[in-house]
């Protein structure tokens, strides 16, 4: 079941990409980020966006009282978290404890992707940021070291 | 007689000074309370102690007596008080910054050389983190020392409204280590502390003047608007008013009383198990 819903995501976001404005184009990215930056898209663009913009609203509860997908750019919080924070994450999927679903809004992905691609999305997360953001994050991450 | 008188001056007067000297402190222990003064903030120390702010002094009491904690020398206005994990007592206010009760000298330490001034609105300890701390300026946003003050560094700007008080929550769920909750003037603010997001404890509106939580059941979260205490037992989502006889102007939790209520009539109610409140006799 896991294996055709896979299949479907896989199918769907190219077609997400194409609307929400294509992959980002960056000058001299090294090998490492581009192969973080193509799971990225193929994995994680659907939801936080291909820009890293997150979801519409996403400060809010939806609908389904859950909470939106939120951006990883800068005017998100992803770089306020450490590696290993965003490591676990990835890896063991995430539910808002406030939200009025029980399931895992953000998926597990341990299953899917291995720790190296994990840390390759990781990297690539960081090119969203800003230089002070990329700094904060370090330090919280020097404070928690990453798995 | 100009020898008795001499003999008198020589004698007498540095046995005078002596004695004044011997019995200053004790008279400065005694001092008279200014019992009625509202509660301005309430917390407990290491052995369970309660200590309370109120009409400008800080008292500790302790098996029905109460004694006077000298407050550190400062321009500013003491509002705050925290428990640190550890059991060290902070104090913090506008004009003074943050400062340290050191339970063995009596001393305070002041903890603000690299706070970019002294404007702390509040200040709050990590539930179970002894070196960490926080502290809140109006001006500045909010700071996180992880060495029990030594070094602060700014890690956000607060919610959108101006916070009058705060606490550190280990409420489980978040991504990190807990949770912030903050009074403000529209509410209660509600944030992870990674300082990912400041959104709505719920609905409840109004200007919050005192927080707390139940270390014990951490999705019990407490908060006083205008008086009128409120009990959240869902971490912050619905809250309900509770009856108390007085006015409610701070809150603590004890490990031996549970909550405890200052009043605006200056008096400290514990709360029976069954709802009940009953004075916490100084």
């Amino acid at each position: 079941m896991t294996k055709w819903i896979w299949l479907l995501v896989l199918l769907v976001v190219p077609a997400f990409a194409v609307a929400s404005g294509g992959s980002r184009v960056i000058e001299g990215m090294p090998a490492d980020l581009i192969e973080g930056q193509r799971i990225y898209e193929q994995y994680c663009a659907a939801c936080h966006g291909l820009q890293g913009e997150g979801a519409a609203n996403w400060q809010k509860p939806d609908e389904k009282g859950e909470m939106p997908a939120p951006p990883h750019d800068e005017s998100g919080h992803t770089w306020r978290h450490s590696d290993a924070m965003l490591f676990r994450m990835i890896a063991e999927g995430w539910r808002h404890p406030f939200n009025k679903s029980d399931r895992l809004t953000m998926p597990a992905f341990r299953d899917i992707l291995t720790d190296e691609e994990i840390r390759a999305v990781i990297d690539y997360l960081r090119t969203f940021w800003t230089g002070e953001q990329r700094l904060y994050q370090q330090t919280e991450s020097q404070d928690m070291p990453s798995n | 007689m100009k020898s008795m008188i001499h003999t008198l001056n020589t004698k007498v007067w540095p046995l005078c000074l002596l004695m004044l000297a011997a019995f200053l402190p004790a008279l400065a222990q005694a001092q008279p309370l200014d019992d009625n003064q509202p509660v301005t903030a309430v917390t407990t120390d290491a052995s369970g102690t309660i200590l309370v702010l109120r009409g400008g002094s800080l008292v500790a009491i302790e098996d029905g007596t109460a004694a006077v904690i000298p407050l550190p020398a400062s321009d500013g206005q003491p509002t705050s008080l925290a428990r640190g994990a550890d059991g060290d007592v902070y104090l913090g206010g506008p004009g003074m910054g943050v400062w340290r009760y050191d339970n063995a000298s009596g001393d305070w330490q002041s903890l603000n050389e690299s706070l970019p001034d002294l404007s702390v609105n509040a200040i709050a300890a990590h539930a179970n983190q002894p070196g960490t701390l926080y502290a809140y300026s109006e001006q500045n946003g909010m700071f996180r020392s992880r060495d029990r003050g030594t070094e602060w560094a700014r890690v956000d700007g607060g919610p959108r409204e101006p916070v009058q008080t705060f606490l550190h929550s280990d409420m489980p769920g978040s991504m990190e280590s807990g949770w912030l909750f903050a009074g403000t003037t529209r509410g209660v603010a509600r944030s992870m502390d990674c300082f990912c997001f400041w959104g709505d404890a719920g609905e409840l509106r109004g200007t919050v003047s005192a927080i707390s939580y139940d270390p014990a059941a951490p999705e019990n979260v407490y908060a006083v608007i205008e008086g009128v205490l409120h009990h959240s037992a869902d971490g912050g989502e619905a809250w309900e008013a509770l009856d108390v006889p007085q006015p409610v102007t701070a809150l603590a939790f004890s490990p031996e009383k549970g909550l405890v209520a200052g009043t605006v009539d200056g008096d400290l109610l514990a709360r029976g198990s069954a709802g009940e409140w009953t004075p916490v006799h100084d």
